[in-house]
């Protein structure tokens, strides 16, 4: 394995490498494969040294080398070879198909392992490929990449958090979300945009990652199973994702420039508002439904009706047509059309035989597709490693920036935030006056004064610094490294509401900010042993580490600001909040990680970490994870060595236990907490039912593959299946609320996840300078949960979800399966939804009162997922494309009892969609949209508002051009590239009744706030 | 063999160079910077003190006094309605409220979850003065027996014809965490035993002027809410006389009677719950969904505007925002303190018991006392203050003096179902289509269905399914 590294370094260093040296013989050759074909881009290095060069277009080389030299041949997918220089100037070479293949090497985080020598299942991710996706946050780009891997959006403002979900959901109330890991080490990865408490702001979320320069990424790995997560087990339940940044290449310092441009727009339309006209037609058909009968009037009469008793209806229908029928298109006037995004980065790597670095600078800017919200960043990195002695390396890997995310409300449907205004904001009242002033006389406040009078901004600054220094011990193959990490953040968010117009009228203005200080340390030690001999190989690693989370938060708020447009609480004659807490965490573990093969066709992986958490009582802290793998490289046996036909099979099994610790701080404790307050006194309460038996909850995980590579490889997939259960589960059991509490956290319950994963990617064309490849990925994934808690009395407690009570998990249901009364459909008769009373489906009735909640079979959970990728290039031209399916889920649409149903806020106080122009009227109407009415109506979850999650979305496209080497020489350039991109183009969506976005956050309701959005970008790649 | 130890040795400096560095499960323990464990929360009376606060604190919560225990039944009779501005108050107006809602069960048992810490505190081994600490207990008593009195009338059985109550918590943490209900008629008890228990562990030494925190006597005037509720008109006439003998309190004279509202500890309160510019609920608070036009869902009925004779000082309480007739004057800002009982109920609790106890002469000099004070003073000094006063004392004008004194706070639902009267519908704006008859299944609140989930030993209202 190290030998492998060290090749690869070499290989990077020949790269760059451009020097040239005093020479004593000049060498040249042709490098050809098995066929006799030319090979261009073969690295040829001069062997012990940093000299070396890359064969032509037409696999010719020339290089200038000293007398007793040896020449290295390396070439991805072909076995390197040595040839010793003797006394020809000419050496050409055939380079042979790797029957390995793919020496890739996966790097795990605290390990990287050739693909070969694995026994778990983890999809390793280039930074090429992470390119594709321009966005703000590196994980977006994730996103049909990695088979069980399901990502969404949880909101379309630049910068904000991604839903990740591997292999399905394995908890109830503790945390989903996988851990990641940044060079080794592990970091919290929360949304920032929180209180104190930890629940989210009203406003736009922000992802710690949205720090990150995607350019700086080398690549993610994305851990799946236990023996890939196995070092990570103690908190490796949801998968792992780990980032390696980019390291310095030796060499002759080369630049990388990269610059795009475009703009970006909602992903798909969504659904259209009324117009005024339309609006009045269903307000007259609602007064003529509502009091026609009891009054005896005619449908036509309705409108005389209405202005015969303005006192009870008001007059705004009046008023509007005495004004001549104004449309007030809110939707345009809160649009920010083809919003600009830009990103530019410039890097620089290079260095000598004992040191390197890595640097750069990027800047990323981006408009939201509504007024009044931004992001910017500005980052920088330096990676530098130093070899101090012979035996000691120093390597250090720092990564600043700065990130600016101007957001709005959207955590609800606040009326202040622009994309909802779209929908609620009355198309009787007009965005501006006569006079182009912002009319401030609308029903609710006018979102175009808002967004330029009130304050939403989040700051962040985040210091990432990670430091090793490894000592290689006089034994052979032993080393030790000692790394210390720190993740400084310094978050400031500040929201402040205008004195004259919304939320801060009634107070003069009012502001709040929070200030947070997060440090994460993580000190490593760790002891690498290698034990080699014969055909037996042994890699031994034990590393202990230690991490602690520090945060200092404070917020204060204020009122009574005393004049407009100063919004800091200096300006707040009122102060009327300060608050202000300290809370920390740690976790202490010890791994111990022992490789073996046998002639690279056995392989035996064992893992066994300890960990302790500060989130449990002293004697419930520890846990014990483990893993065991086994792995049969079948290419290396006799019987197929030297196949034409197959150069990869193995074989691969792993079974392990991990766990999950994502909860809340102090749980298990029974506490009094004091932040509360009386007439002006401190109070105190109990915050929480607290459990000291709380301990950890853990998953035991199957997994068996099959990875192969056909026909030189041209075609290479693999196959998988897993089955995961979760046990103990951390869950938040409902009590009765006679006790005070909701619920207690408690380690009871079952659920498993299984499924299957299959890759295929087939290089259908392969040659000089035409190629087409195309390769795919589909994971499926089947939840069930097992077992949920009991009350006193035996009976079970099924655990409704903590953020919408219509998703529910009892035994044998999905984890949060809908939960709610079945549609019927609207009667033909009398223009009413019905529903089914029961499961049965005997029964229909129109009173929603006896019409019994029923699971239904369906989770926000998509079944389904699948990658499709398609590559070709013809002489410097290349197209790739990318498209991502989800499937097999529902989703539920929010809002629609305000937007979406065909009663009095629709027509009176918001506004509704054009769909519902489709309501019954008269019998013998077929249609989902029941009679109208301007009478107010409770919410009531059903199915009708519950769609087919499924929908394709061409994820991107790029059309672009590489520079000839010939062409650029001259300009001093030693690589151009030229491209077009485009995010989301595309977007098909299976159930016609969904009009937003189907691409929506874990908990399965649509967005109003903000959708995805979809990009085109120029840009342009220089190197030199 | 040399070189083996020698590796041994190397080997051994790093293991402890590992060591070095090594933590244990002591390393792990969390901060705890602004939380108390329990154990240490009540080691003295003046922690009672901050407990007692806690409870006091979520009862202003919104969705108990704060605001929604007193809008959801406001907005059911036919003194207001919802315009549904912000969605809000729709479904309870319209008596269409479904299981999933959890309305106030959540809250008023987490005020019972703090006063019982105190109630089961024993006083005698804390630190500090034991005579204010049984007082604090006191407080605990009757706050834990408004609580369960709130849930009973909520969620009990008496109007719908039942006979089931609600759990009545004595037990902070208790054994059973799975309680059945109980019969109204034990609640009645329970309720009646903690405020007599309340009243015997209150001292008069802490009578509390502010008015914010519980005195002994705000035993008593629960005391007589809840036998007036229940037609215990014996307790009922013996509570309120203990009150009124009290001298604590008068009644507010009709120049204050408005401006009242927008003052705290006027001499006409007994309890109430304290807000101030720091503290309050901001757009959850009471004037968010009485007044504006952000919320502003809860607006007032056209028949109200009858409601008042020309001179009677309460009609100022109404106003108009544009053309929408509000309640302009209760709970006039966020910060307005929020009355919980005043002494004009106990006086009118006292004439009705006499009325009910055969005594209705002198139950009409107690009904006219309201009116007496609330006549204006005429601009013209010659003119005669409008007469306001009743000439008989019937349970008909006790209950229309009761809803023109208490309009808007919460209270005529109650009168209401307590005279076993329907909720009529009079206005086209109200949001119930037509009048719900008095014993409809409706007018006890659904078990939170949550409830039920966690909970199988609790029973559902009928009407409700599941």
């Amino acid at each position: 394995m190290k030998k492998t590294l060290h090749g690869l370094l070499t290989l990077f260093m020949v790269l760059v490498v451009q020097l040239v040296f005093a020479q004593e013989k000049t060498i040249t050759g042709t490098v050809v494969d098995e066929d006799g074909l030319p090979l261009p881009g073969v690295n040829v290095i001069e062997k012990g040294t940093n000299n070396g060069v890359q064969t032509d277009f037409d696999g010719e080389y020339s290089i200038s080398v000293s007398q007793r030299a040896t020449l290295v041949f390396s070439y991805v997918g072909f076995a390197s070879q040595e040839i010793k220089v003797g006394s020809s100037s000419t050496i050409n070479a055939t380079m042979v198909v790797d029957a390995a293949a793919l020496d890739e090497v996966v790097v795990m985080g605290y390990v990287s392992k050739k693909r070969e020598d694995m026994t778990g299942s983890a999809v390793q991710i280039s930074n090429e490929t992470l390119q594709q996706t321009p966005a703000a946050s590196v994980d977006q780009a994730l996103q049909g990449k990695v088979a069980g891997l399901q990502i969404s959006s949880t909101s379309g403002t630049p910068g904000s958090t991604q839903d990740i979900r591997i292999r399905g959901i394995s908890s109830i109330n503790a945390g989903n979300d996988p851990l990641y890991v940044i060079n080794g080490v592990p970091v919290v990865n929360d949304n920032l945009s929180q209180d104190n408490n930890g629940n989210s702001l009203g406003s736009s979320t922000v992802s710690p990652l949205a720090s990150l320069n995607s350019n700086d990424i080398e690549s993610i790995t994305v851990l799946k199973d236990a023996s890939a997560t196995a070092a990570y087990g103690a908190r490796g339940a949801n998968g792992v994702i780990v980032i390696t940044t980019k390291s310095g290449k030796a060499g002759k310092t080369t630049i990388n420039v990269s610059s795009y441009y475009g703009f970006t727009n909602n992903a798909i339309d969504g659904p259209q508002p009324l117009t005024g006209a339309q609006r009045e037609t269903l307000y007259y058909e609602g007064i003529y439904n509502d009091y026609g009968a009891e009054y005896g009037f005619s449908r036509d009469e309705a409108k005389q009706f209405y202005e015969d008793n303005l006192g009870v209806f008001g007059r705004s229908y009046l008023d509007w047509n005495e004004q001549g029928r104004p449309e007030g298109n809110w939707f345009k006037a809160v649009q920010n059309e083809d919003a600009p995004m830009q990103e530019h980065v410039i890097s620089a790597t290079g260095g000598g035989e004992d040191h390197n670095f890595y640097a750069s600078l990027g800047y990323y800017d981006q408009e939201a597709t509504v007024i009044g919200a931004s992001f910017d960043r500005i980052s920088g990195s330096l990676n530098f490693t130093k070899d101090i002695s012979e035996n000691f390396k120093f390597s250090t890997a720092n990564t600043a920036s700065h990130l600016y995310q101007n957001g709005i409300l959207e955590g609800s449907a606040y009326f202040s935030s622009p994309h909802t205004a779209k929908y609620f904001m009355s198309p009787l009242d007009q965005p501006y006056n006569e006079d182009g002033s912002i009319n401030l006389d609308t029903g609710l406040p006018n979102p175009i004064f808002i967004t330029r009078n009130d304050v939403d901004e989040t700051k962040l600054t985040r210091i990432l610094s990670n430091n090793s220094i490894s000592w290689q011990t006089p034994i052979d193959n032993l080393s030790f490294t000692s790394r210390f990490s720190v993740d400084y953040q310094v978050y400031n968010y500040k929201t402040y509401n205008n004195r004259i117009l919304g939320d801060g009228s009634e107070t003069d203005g009012d502001g709040y900010v929070i200030s947070r200080n997060t440090a994460t340390y993580v000190f490593q030690n760790s002891l690498d042993y290698g034990l080699y001999f014969g055909n037996h190989n042994f890699d031994l690693k034990i590393l202990q580490e230690f991490q602690k989370f520090r945060r200092n938060y404070i917020d204060a708020s204020g009122n009574n600001f005393a004049v407009d447009g100063l919004t800091n609480l200096a300006v707040a004659g009122n102060p009327t909040g300060a608050y202000s807490d300290f809370t920390d965490w740690a976790v202490a573990s010890y791994l111990g990680t022992l490789s073996y093969n046998f002639d690279s066709r056995y392989v035996l992986n064992g893992t066994y970490r300890r960990e302790g958490n500060s989130r449990f009582a002293s004697d419930r802290r520890w846990g014990d994870f483990w893993s065991v793998g086994a792995a049969w490289n079948l290419h290396r046996e006799e019987f197929l060595k030297g196949s034409d036909f197959v150069n990869n099979l193995k074989l691969r099994a792993s079974y392990g236990k991990t766990g999950n610790a994502n909860i809340n701080v102090n749980q298990y404790q029974v506490l009094v907490n004091y932040d509360a307050n009386y007439a002006g006194a401190g109070a105190g309460y109990p915050p929480q039912y607290g459990n000291p038996d709380l301990t950890w909850e853990t998953s035991r995980t199957f997994d068996a593959g099959i990875e192969f590579g056909l026909f030189q490889n041209r075609l290479t997939g693999s196959f998988a299946y897993y089955k995961r259960e979760s046990r103990d589960l951390l869950l938040d059991v409902p009590l009765s609320m006679t006790t005070g509490f909701s619920s207690q956290f408690r380690n009871i319950g079952r659920m498993e996840n299984q499924g299957f994963e299959v890759e295929l990617n087939g290089n259908i064309v392969r040659s000089e300078d035409f190629n087409i490849s195309l390769g795919g990925n589909l994971g499926t994934v089947k939840n069930e949960v097992l077992e949920v808690s009991k009350d006193l009395n035996g009976v079970e407690v099924p655990v409704t979800n903590s953020s919408t009570s219509y998703q529910r998990s009892a035994s044998g249901t999905m984890v949060n399966e809908w939960f709610m009364p079945t549609w019927a459909g609207v009667d033909p008769d009398t223009g009413v939804d019905t529903w089914y009373t029961d499961a049965s489906r005997d029964e229909i009735t129109s009173n929603y009162n006896n019409a019994q909640r029923v699971y239904q079979g369906s989770s926000a959970l998509p079944k389904f997922t699948a990658g499709l990728n398609f590559h070709v290039d013809f002489k410097g031209f290349f197209v790739d494309a990318n498209g991502y399916y989800a499937g097999g889920n529902k989703v539920y649409e929010s809002w629609h009892l305000y937007l979406n149903q065909t009663n009095g806020y629709i027509s009176s106080v918001y506004n509704g969609y054009s769909t519902l122009m489709n309501r019954w009227q008269e019998p013998g109407d077929i249609t989902r949209v029941s009679k109208m009415s301007n009478g107010g109506e409770p919410w009531r979850y059903n199915t009708k508002y519950l769609y087919d999650g499924d929908f394709i979305r061409l994820r991107n496209v790029t059309v672009g051009y590489d520079f000839k080497p010939q062409i650029l020489e001259p300009i001093g350039l030693t690589g151009a590239r030229l491209y077009v991109r485009g995010m989301n183009l595309y977007t098909w969506v299976k159930d016609d009744n969904l009009q937003h976005d189907p691409e929506v956050d874990a908990t399965g309701f649509t967005s109003i706030t903000t959708p995805p959005i979809k990009s085109v970008v120029l840009g342009v790649n220089l190197k030199f | 063999m040399k070189k083996k130890i020698r590796n041994i040795f190397y080997i051994g400096t790093v293991a402890c160079l590992g060591l070095f560095n090594a933590c244990n499960t002591s390393d792990l323990n969390p901060s705890l910077e602004q939380s108390n464990r329990e154990e240490d929360a009540v080691m003295s009376v003046s922690d009672m003190q901050v407990l007692l606060n806690g409870a006091l604190n979520r009862m202003t919560s919104s969705g108990y006094y704060g605001r929604d225990y007193i809008i959801t039944n406001e907005v059911r009779t036919t003194n207001t309605f919802s315009n549904g501005n912000s969605g809000r108050f729709l479904t309870e107006a319209g008596f269409l409220y479904l299981p999933s809602s959890v309305y106030m069960w959540d809250n008023a048992y987490a005020v019972i979850a703090n006063a019982n810490i105190l109630i089961n505190t024993d006083v005698e081994s804390l630190e500090g003065n034991a005579d204010l600490g049984l007082h604090i207990q006191g407080e605990a008593y009757a706050i834990r027996a408004l609580a369960h009195f709130d849930l009973l009338k909520t969620y009990g059985q008496q109007h719908v014809g039942g006979s089931l109550g609600v759990p009545y918590i004595k037990e902070f943490k208790g054994d059973n965490d799975a309680p059945t209900r109980e019969t109204i008629d034990s609640n009645i008890e329970d309720i009646m035993n903690d405020l007599e228990m309340a009243y015997n562990l209150m001292s008069e030494d802490y009578y509390d002027s502010s008015k914010e925190f519980l005195s002994k006597y705000v035993a008593k005037a629960f005391e007589s809410r809840v036998a007036v509720y229940f037609g215990m008109w014996e307790e009922a006439r013996d509570a309120a006389k203990l009150v009124i003998d009290s001298g604590n309190y008068t009644i507010i004279s009709e120049g204050e009677y408005v401006d009242s509202f927008d003052q705290d500890g006027t001499g006409n309160s007994i309890f109430e719950l304290a807000f101030s510019e720091t503290d309050n609920l901001s757009s959850n608070s009471l004037s968010f969904i009485y007044r504006g036009g952000t919320y502003g869902d809860v607006q007032v009925l056209p028949n109200v505007e009858n409601l008042y004779a020309e001179g009677d000082v309460r009609k100022d309480i109404l106003g108009y925002e544009g053309e929408l007739l509000r309640n302009m004057y209760k709970y006039p800002e966020q910060f307005s303190n929020v009355p919980i009982i005043r002494y004009e109920e106990v006086i009118l609790n006292y004439g009705e018991a006499l009325l009910n106890l055969g005594q209705a002469g002198e139950a009409l000099t107690w009904l006219n006392m309201i009116p007496m004070n609330r006549a204006k003073t005429p601009d013209d000094p010659n003119e005669d203050p409008a007469d306001l006063t009743y000439s008989e004392a019937t349970t008909e004008n006790f209950l229309m003096e009761r809803r023109k004194e208490f309009i808007f706070e919460g209270l005529y639902y109650w009168d209401l179902l307590r005279n076993e009267m329907s909720i009529e519908k009079v206005d086209a704006l109200q949001n119930i289509d037509k009048t719900i008859p008095y014993g409809d299944f409706r007018l006890a609140y659904p078990i939170p269905l949550s409830e039920l989930d966690a909970n199988s030993s609790m029973e559902q209202n009928p009407g409700y399914g599941i």
